[in-house]
């Protein structure tokens, strides 16, 4: 059976095989009573567990409760059964939000929004053979239809991540005197990628990471910061959900970073793949190309565009494009007209230079797939990785090609993705500086750029995972 | 690992033409001395008459006017004559050429449909039935074997093919390899000089001859934290793999008598289970229990980089082996299938899956021309498959342009236990199979039988080779016959094959 998740978190050791006696880090947690430690457990005929004291009282006890976010945490169990990591987050999910928001009293109910991101339009585009204008209006009427409110485009929290990431870079390169472990700066976008590097080789990339959050990431800040402000609600009425075109963004959602302690929220709740708005709207009995346009919502009053807006560099966000051309610029003064790409082992794995009368001055790089993935951590453990910057993405081709992707039957993969990409590229790209919203977002929510605001909603950390290895799980 | 070595290894020719049998034995005429009194081929009813009073069963004598004694003892304790698998030989009318090990009633595996594999391929040689566990008894051997042999000696016709298969593997001396713990693995260099043994001490040892005997001549030791599970000569023989628990890879370079790691090969999520160098002598292939085959490419400064990490198989991959001259990788697994591995534009990608074994795959061997693929299994078999390219002359459906490969032999009955490896000599085209019951066996085609529905007979069987299983079994690749082999008693063999007079 195929896995959906990407290949670099597939070979992480998620692994159905659950070894005898291995340590979860979650026992059955009781509240220890003090008194004598014998206690008899009786089982009931409905499968309830009850402890029976000395003095003959007995008192049920709790079933210990394993949390996707516990799962996450540990690298014992981990299961790969699909229903224990998506039941949380499904499109199924989604419809019981949204069921509920329609019966519940008007107190109760919550503000639906969803983020979809240019991926998944494009994906969506190409099967329903729409332009991605039209698609990103039809879905915005079909969403409502279903009961959000409104739909967003994660492009427009995109730029906050390209800039965060362009003057992290040139932070860090200024600095590189000082820390050897600056340089190579590792884009952390993907979340495939940052599960793999927690857990196989945490000591040794965590510090190379970025710390700028993803698009998906920030989208969840400026929802339940920004908009819950704006809209007077507590983040905690606002349920957001995000379209994505991978199932590992769900598992992105989940991290204990991305929740709030305050409010007991999350920022993303709820993250579904391209292939489950499919479903959605085949549940519904809804073709795409037959409803009518809605006309686009927007987070920031100046930002009413009517149609959608996207990045140069490529279906995985450009980050590297756009770093390389913001460094060129602020370091060396250099203005970048077109950014040549040279492939080296495989078309995934392909370098960019800044030269200067035959120095190299910036030297970047994009891997993409597991094998190159591989490929550079090896040069990196060994001390001789060439980069400054390096784009990783765990799905060969970037995002475009991710697991949640639509698949047609009638076409061969090549041909879809190829159209798949000729429809991402058709839309209109912005520069994020220029982008009209973003600066005046980072005055007025921010409070300035490098501000404390924007570390604490722009940027997030990484945690190395300890493998838990037992002697118990070595099958032969 | 700071040394890295400027010498390159050569990678020999590919254009290599594919090598032919060209060693096998002639086919002795049947000799009478010493051997009891003459025989003479038989015909059909006095076959079915000397099978009948082994296997017990008056059925078989319908039509023959012969009767038999029913002995039930005589086919050892508990009376085992009655195994499902003999039920359904004696089914069919032809039972009796079956038992007798002829694919003379030859039956075309018939033309699957494209794309899908043939159900039950080819032609099934079998042996004697199953052995019980623990027990040493001597079956009737004339089942699966076409010697004729006279009916009122037959007991005799029995000790003395039971001598002859114990004779013709000849053991030339043991070695203590790996001391209180299992050896694992046996690899000669392509030269024939050199044994490498690996095993659960964490050590892989050189083996070579002084006079008569083996001695070790290296030992590496600190390459590995677990046991080394198998050890692989790259085709020039200057660089030595080692596949190891502790999920790596070492690579040796053999300087003299001395071998230094020159580096080491890290990806795998757990246990490496097998290595294996390409041809070429440019590609490394590495499969794991965390059920992913990579395939690795040397470059011009001899560093290793990851080219493809391979995620067909479902379960734990147990060994990968390079098709001899092209650059074809199969892999064997828990998850009960072979599969073969090609390179497309700048990725590698499975072209076929063989399916067919009940059990886990263990081990792999290709026949000295490359158009045959030997599996062995836990489910007590080995199977050969053959390679049918588009285009075929038997009529064999492909798709698109891989070619398809059929089960054209299995080789069942003969093992009573798991079979750990196969190995298919290249200079004669020999077949030795290493079995959990302790035992050595080899296999010979019958010159005679149709290349499309090839039958192997029993050539030699040695219960007893080691005290305990036998993990590995390696033809030298210089010298026809020698034959090492290694088992979970930590020993490591070596043995003389000679194709037995007569059989």
């Amino acid at each position: 059976m195929a896995s959906p998740f990407s290949g670099a978190l597939q070979l992480t050791d998620l692994d159905d095989f659950i070894g005898p006696s291995q340590d979860c880090i979650k026992p059955v947690k009781v509240d220890k009573r003090l008194g004598s430690g014998v206690a008899k457990i009786h089982i009931e005929d409905d499968g309830s567990y009850f402890q029976v004291g000395h003095d003959g009282g007995t008192r049920k006890l709790e079933k210990a409760k394993i949390s996707l976010d516990d799962c996450l945490a540990c690298s014992g169990c981990v299961t790969s059964a699909e229903t224990v990591l998506i039941t949380q987050q499904s499109h199924e999910e989604l419809r019981k939000v949204l069921d509920a928001n329609k019966t519940s009293a008007p107190g109760q109910q919550r503000l639906v929004v969803i983020s979809v991101s240019p991926q998944s339009r494009a994906s969506l585009a190409a099967r329903f053979q729409l332009n991605p204008t039209d698609t990103a209006r039809k879905l915005t009427t079909f969403f409502k239809k279903l009961g959000a409110h409104y739909v967003f485009d994660t492009a427009f929290s995109r730029n906050f991540s390209l800039l965060e990431s362009q003057r992290e870079f040139v932070r860090r390169f200024r600095g590189q005197a000082d820390s050897k472990q600056a340089l190579p700066v590792l884009t952390s976008a993907c979340p495939g990628w940052i599960c793999y590097a927690e857990k196989t080789h945490g000591t040794l990339l965590i510090p190379h990471l970025s710390t700028a959050r993803s698009p998906q990431q920030v989208m969840g800040s400026l929802v339940k910061d920004f908009f819950a402000q704006q809209q007077r609600l507590t983040p905690d009425k606002i349920y957001h959900v995000t379209v994505m075109p991978c199932y590992d963004k769900k598992l992105e959602a989940s991290r204990p970073d991305f929740f709030s302690q305050e409010h007991q929220t999350r920022d993303v709740d709820c993250v579904i793949t391209t292939g489950e708005v499919f479903k959605l709207l085949q549940e519904e009995g809804v073709l795409l190309s037959e409803l009518e346009p809605t006309p686009l919502d927007s987070l920031c009053s100046s930002g009413s565009a009517q149609e959608p807006t996207s990045h140069q560099g490529g279906g995985s966000g450009g980050y590297l494009e756009h770093v390389f051309r913001h460094a060129a610029q602020e370091l060396f003064g250099v203005h970048v007209t077109e950014v040549t790409y040279r492939p080296l082992r495989n078309k995934d794995f392909q370098e960019v230079t800044l030269e200067r009368e035959g120095q190299v001055l910036l030297h970047f790089a994009m891997a993409y797939g597991f094998r190159n993935i591989q490929n550079l951590v090896q040069k990196l453990k060994r001390g001789r990785c060439p980069y400054h910057y390096v784009e990783v993405m765990a799905c060969p081709a970037g995002c475009l090609n991710g697991g949640g992707q639509l698949k047609a039957p009638d076409t061969a993969d090549k041909e879809l993705l190829q159209h798949v990409e000729r429809l991402y590229s058709m839309v209109r790209t912005e520069v994020p500086e220029d982008v009209p919203g973003v600066q005046e977002l980072y005055k007025r929510w921010l409070q300035g750029e490098g501000s404390e605001q924007a570390g604490r909603l722009l940027h997030t950390s990484y945690h190395a995972v300890e493998k838990a290895s037992s002697g118990l799980s070595i099958r032969w | 690992m700071g040394l890295f070595p400027s010498t390159k290894c050569l990678p020999p020719a590919i254009s290599a033409p594919a090598r032919t049998t060209s060693c096998s034995p002639p086919r002795r005429p049947c000799r009478t001395e010493g051997r009891g009194p003459a025989r003479s081929a038989l015909t059909f009813q006095q076959i079915r008459v000397h099978v009948a009073q082994h296997v017990g069963d008056p059925q078989l004598l319908a039509g023959t006017g012969a009767t038999v004694d029913v002995q039930p003892g005589r086919l050892g304790e508990g009376g085992a004559q009655r195994r499902d698998g003999q039920g359904a030989w004696q089914r069919r009318g032809q039972a009796t050429l079956r038992l007798l090990g002829q694919s003379a009633a030859s039956r075309a595996p018939p033309p699957a449909p494209a794309g899908q594999p043939c159900a039950s391929g080819g032609v099934h040689t079998r042996g004697r039935p199953p052995l019980l566990r623990g027990r040493c008894w001597s079956p009737p051997t004339s089942a699966g074997r076409t010697e004729p042999a006279c009916p009122g000696e037959e007991s005799n016709a029995l000790g003395s093919r039971q001598a002859a298969m114990k004779d013709s593997l000849v053991l030339l001396g043991r070695v203590p390899a790996h001391p209180d713990s299992r050896c694992w693995f046996l690899a000669w260099n392509p030269a024939g000089t050199l044994l490498a043994s690996c095993g659960g001490d964490r050590r892989v040892r050189i083996w070579g001859t002084e006079g008569d005997s083996w001695i070790c001549k290296s030992v590496l030791s600190e390459g590995h934290q677990r046991t080394v599970r198998k050890v692989a000569w790259s085709p020039c023989g200057n660089y030595l793999a080692s596949a190891s628990f502790d999920a790596t890879t070492c690579i040796w370079k053999k300087n003299q008598d001395d071998f230094e790691c020159v580096t080491t090969l890290e990806g795998h999520e757990n246990e490496v289970k097998s290595v294996a160098w390409a041809p070429s002598g440019n590609l490394l292939a590495t499969c794991s229990r965390d059920k992913s085959v990579w395939v690795w490419e040397v470059d011009e400064e001899d560093e290793y980089e990851c080219v493809s990490v391979l995620n067909s198989h479902t379960q734990d991959v147990k060994h990968v082996v390079w098709h001899p001259n092209q650059e074809l990788l199969a892999s064997a697994s828990y998850d009960d299938t072979v599969k073969l591995y090609r390179e497309e534009e700048d990725d590698w990608v499975c072209c076929a899956t063989l399916e067919g074994h009940e059990s886990t795959v263990w081990s792999l061997a290709f026949d000295p021309s490359g158009q045959r693929l030997a599996s062995c299994s836990d489910d007590r078999t080995v199977r050969i498959w053959r390679q049918y390219p588009p285009g075929n002359e038997q009529g064999v459906a492909c798709s698109g342009s891989d070619p398809s490969w059929k089960c054209i032999c299995t080789l069942s009955g003969f093992h009573s236990r798991t079979i750990y490896d196969v190995a298919w000599c290249q200079l004669t085209g020999a077949l030795a199979t290493a079995c959990g019951d302790d035992a050595i066996r080899v296999f010979e085609e019958d010159p005679s039988s149709d290349p499309q529905q090839p039958t192997f007979s029993l050539t030699a069987h040695l219960p007893q080779a080691h005290s305990q299983d036998v993990n590995c079994v390696a033809w030298n690749p210089k010298e026809p016959g020698l034959l090492a082999s290694c088992s979970d008693d930590g020993e490591v063999a070596f043995w003389k094959y000679q194709r037995p007079e007569g059989l």
